[in-house]
């Protein structure tokens, strides 16, 4: 490995500053209790917190899958504090409330929560801790119809949205970290797209865990009405400790007859030095559910961050002619693990998915694509391709590729390929002899092999997601 | 989403039914065997009965299994060479037969080729011991396998047959294993080894008289040294209503290779684990085609395990599917972190005919080496419908053109047997069934 290559590799976090806002946080532990004090701190109402303990209850008997090709010491969830908020506030009238320490984190992250954003004409949510600290737009979304805040507001201002729709595509019982989730979330966005209302601007959430020894618990609901459209971002970020943080985020996608919900995430969550300590332990549960007639859920994720990921955006294609998709670039170095994927379950007629999967593994890093592909009986002529690519850089790493594929119908169409592959010598001496250095060529070469999903990105993330896999891989080939 | 799925615990006191008899099973003069077998008994104690909460039994229940205990097999029902004859195939100068497990002097050739010997393990002296000290239930792996471990607590009469050092053999060796009796467990065991610079070809065939319940337990071990080449050709014919678990293990030594077809037609419940343990410079292609109907279920594991580097594997497995048949393939493909430059390609193709035929398939890479060049793919889908109408148009009825396309997907990989009367058996099976699947 040539040097300038490992100092690519092994450039440090820029993230990774602690911003100094004095933070209300709970007691360390998880009970009944807790929630309840959750509940009552956020003044919620009644079904809600029976909603939250019936999740507990199911919680406490479940076991922490082990499934997954990811190795971590096991988790102490006891011993985490599943509630930390920036002391505020009175509530903001408007942006030039907040705190001015918090808008430059942002500033410092390149969040353009300002004028910035006015001008990239991006409605943003912005959330500290579990917290929503600001939500821009809002009167200008409000105008057409759009409901786009936090979880929180969500839950006082339009109750009957959210527990008609809360739960509805994960189930409390789902898995493990879901359900731990249902018990205990602190906020997230709220979005909702009425009838026939395109979303004239992209809507954007920023994550960012501040606190020590917190687990950041969000969850997003997006509802979109017949004839509905919108787009939504998201982006994580989260300072670096040297203890582990969990985050454990449950995102809910709903589209009715002719909607369309594309949702984008570039996650960089601190990933633990080069020695593998310290870093964001991401078991994330996303599922969207395709619910009307020619609705399409679309998934796009750069997943850069945490020491480990372990997410598995899904569709669930249930209205006839509905359509999935999942494009996905995951990139590990030094120690990292990623264990993602989708999962596409088709169930209406004339259901279309496609999968494509780029993994990138360097260092020692371990990058898994587990995927399931099901077409139930009554599916007929469902349609599948999945494409999963991975590339290695460096003897060290690893990839692994479980592609899971269960047909019960006939007409089912169902394609699946995959390869793995290095960055030859010959291309990098093909870019040498036109001049080109091998870090300009090896940037160039990852580029071209994740062309196909950054390509869906929308376009100031698309910029952030090249960029970010640049600065990733900085140095790990040679 | 989540499914509540009740699994059903296999009984308790199974395995130690099934092993009431084997104290009864005679000590053979080597140790070695002894040892084995006892080794294996007191594994047992430590394993269960895999249920579908086991990832590698998701797909495939067993439970029907667990249901009925198989009684040991009664003393050889006598049979003469004409009863079995339309099994042996005139290519073979070399015929190992066992009925329901036990070995038949009076229906196997021995032929004295040069190069080749079999070892009758009853008979097996001193001479032998090196042989089955050093590669008898050394390749296959205990560990975790309830029915190979059960298998090797019953060795009694396997079939053990060696080529040695740089000798060629040309006729292939038919090991013939017929079932006869109901309601019993057999439990096949073969081994080859093929000393280096040697090569042959090994068809293991399991066939029954029939088509009553029972159970084969099969375990099959190939040994490679260095530059040794095995043909392995495996045919499955059981009853319709018997249970086939099958697991084979295959080491390949040094720029050694090894081809491998395996075909499954019969059976209600079958599975067939294969293991290939790829040293430096091996080569390996190992095919597979499953054909069923009714309600049929054929699962295939396989696992290509590049140890070292430069090795060459390619795998092309197919199911054709009909009736309210079940076909369940995982493939999986492993580079270690020292198999650098591993060329490996896997193909898995499925063809549903009818309407309630379902697959599950899982193809697989595990990869810790990055100099490599590993790709799989795999499809399932019905038969092109542009093509049924180019056959119409050539003048087929509807059903002669979609039987000659499904027998077309089929025979592929029927075409990588080398043994042409074995061929045409199998060829003759395929377009029966294809004619009666649609």
């Amino acid at each position: 490995m040539s040097e300038v290559l490992q100092d690519l590799v092994n450039r440090p976090y820029k993230h990774g500053f602690v911003t100094d806002i004095e933070s209300d946080v709970a007691e360390k532990g998880l009970s009944e209790d807790t929630i309840r004090m959750i509940s009552a701190k956020k003044d919620e109402p009644e079904w809600l917190l029976e909603f939250r303990l019936t999740s507990y209850r199911a919680w406490i008997k479940m076991e922490e899958p082990t499934w997954a090709n990811v190795h971590y010491p096991k988790i102490d969830l006891q011993a985490i504090s599943y509630y930390a908020a920036p002391k505020q506030k009175p509530k903001l009238e408007s942006m030039d409330e907040v705190d001015p320490e918090l808008l430059r984190t942002f500033e410092k992250l390149g969040v353009p929560l300002h004028e910035r954003m006015a001008l990239a004409g991006v409605a943003v949510d912005v959330i500290f801790d579990s917290v929503s600290v600001a939500t821009t737009y809002k009167d200008k979304l409000a105008a057409v119809g759009i409901i786009f805040c936090s979880m929180s507001e969500a839950v006082k201002e339009h109750p009957e949205l959210v527990q008609k729709y809360l739960g509805t595509v994960i189930p409390t019982n789902d898995n493990f970290f879901a359900a731990l989730n249902s018990a205990v979330f602190t906020d997230g966005s709220f979005c909702f797209i009425p009838k026939g209302v395109k979303c004239p601007m992209e809507l954007s959430t920023y994550f960012r865990i501040n606190t020590e020894e917190t687990g950041q618990f969000e969850r997003t609901l997006i509802i979109a009405e017949d004839e509905a459209t919108v787009s939504y971002l998201e982006g994580c970020t989260a300072p670096a400790f040297s203890s582990n943080q969990l985050h454990a985020a449950v995102v809910e996608l709903v589209a009715l007859d002719n909607a369309d919900i594309k949702y984008s995430t570039v996650q960089n969550w601190y990933a633990g030095d080069k020695n593998g300590v310290g870093g964001v332990y991401n078991f994330v549960t996303k599922r969207g559910l395709a619910k009307g007639v020619n609705s399409r859920v679309s998934w796009t994720q750069v997943e850069t961050g945490s020491a480990i990921t372990w997410k598995y955006p899904s569709v669930v294609l249930l209205g006839d002619n509905s359509v999935g998709e999942f494009y996905s670039v995951a990139v590990t170095n030094h120690h990292q693990q990623a264990d993602t994927g989708t999962k596409m379950i088709h169930l209406g007629k004339n259901t279309r998915s496609t999968i494509v999967s780029k993994g990138i593994s360097a260092g020692r890093s371990s990058n898994s694509y587990r995927g399931l592909v099901r077409v139930g009986p009554k599916a007929d002529n469902a349609r599948n391709f999945s494409q999963c690519d991975s590339m290695l850089i460096g003897d060290k790493s690893g990839a692994n590729t479980f592609p899971y594929i269960n047909v019960r119908n006939n007409s089912a169409q169902v394609e699946h390929e995959a390869s793995t592959s290095k960055i030859g010598e010959d291309q990098l001496f093909y870019f040498a002899q036109r001049g080109i250095d091998a870090e300009a060529a090896v940037s160039m070469i990852i580029n071209g092999f994740c062309k196909e999903v950054f390509q869906q990105l929308p376009m100031e993330f698309a910029a952030e997601a090249t960029q970010l896999l640049g600065l990733k891989l900085e140095g790990s080939v040679g | 989403m989540s499914r509540v799925t009740s699994i059903r615990r296999p009984p308790a006191g199974y395995i130690e039914t099934l092993l009431a008899e084997q104290p009864k099973l005679p000590t053979s003069p080597l140790m070695g065997v002894n040892q084995l077998r006892s080794k294996a008994v007191d594994h047992l104690a430590t394993l269960t009965l895999p249920t579908k909460r086991d990832e590698a039994w998701r797909f495939t229940d067993i439970s029907a299994l667990t249901k009925l205990l198989f009684q040991p097999v009664s003393p050889v029902i006598s049979l003469e060479n004409i009863d079995v004859e339309h099994f042996y195939l005139e290519e073979a100068t070399t015929r190992l037969v066992f009925v329901d497990g036990v070995y038949a002097s009076e229906l196997s050739i021995i032929t004295e080729e040069s190069g080749v010997t079999v070892v009758k393990l009853p008979s097996a002296d001193a001479t032998h011991a090196e042989l089955i000290e050093s590669h008898l239930g050394r390749h296959v792996d205990l560990e975790d396998n309830v029915f190979a471990t059960l298998n090797t607590a019953f060795l009694h009469d396997p079939a053990l047959i060696t080529v040695s050092r740089n000798t060629a053999v040309i006729d292939p060796i038919h090991v013939l294993f017929i079932a006869t009796q109901t309601g019993v467990a057999s439990y096949p065991r073969c081994l080859v080894a093929a000393e280096s610079g040697s090569s042959v070809t090994l068809i293991e065939d399991y066939v029954a008289l029939h088509d009553e319940t029972y159970l084969i337990n099969s375990v099959t071990e190939i040994a490679l040294a260095d530059n040794a080449r095995v043909n392995h050709i495996r045919v499955q014919r059981d009853s319709g209503e018997a249970f086939h678990i099958a697991n084979c293990s295959v080491s390949v030594g040094r720029s050694s290779n090894y081809q491998s077809v395996s075909v499954a037609l019969g059976a209600k419940t079958s599975r067939y684990n294969l293991n290939v343990l790829m040293d430096e410079g091996a080569e390996c292609a190992v095919d597979g085609l499953a054909l069923i109907a009714d309600s049929q279920l054929a699962d295939t594991h396989t696992c290509i395990d590049h140890s070292q580097p430069h090795g060459v594997s390619r795998q092309l497995h197919k199911c054709i599917v009909g009736g309210k048949a079940h076909a369940v393939f995982n493939g999986n493909i492993r580079v270690r972190q020292d198999a650098q430059s591993t060329n490996s390609k896997q193909s898995n193709g499925n063809l549903l005919l009818t309407e309630k035929a379902h697959v599950d398939t899982k193809p697989q890479l595990e990869i810790f080496a990055d100099d490599v060049k590993c790709a799989h793919g795999s499809t399932i889908g019905q038969l092109d419908n542009e093509e049924v109408f180019y056959l119409k148009s050539r003048g087929l009825s509807d059903s002669v053109a979609r039987n000659l396309l499904t027998y077309a997907f089929g025979a592929e990989i029927i075409d990588r047997i080398p043994i042409p009367s074995l061929k045409r058996k199998l060829e003759q099976a395929v377009l029966e069934q294809t004619s009666l699947l649609l």
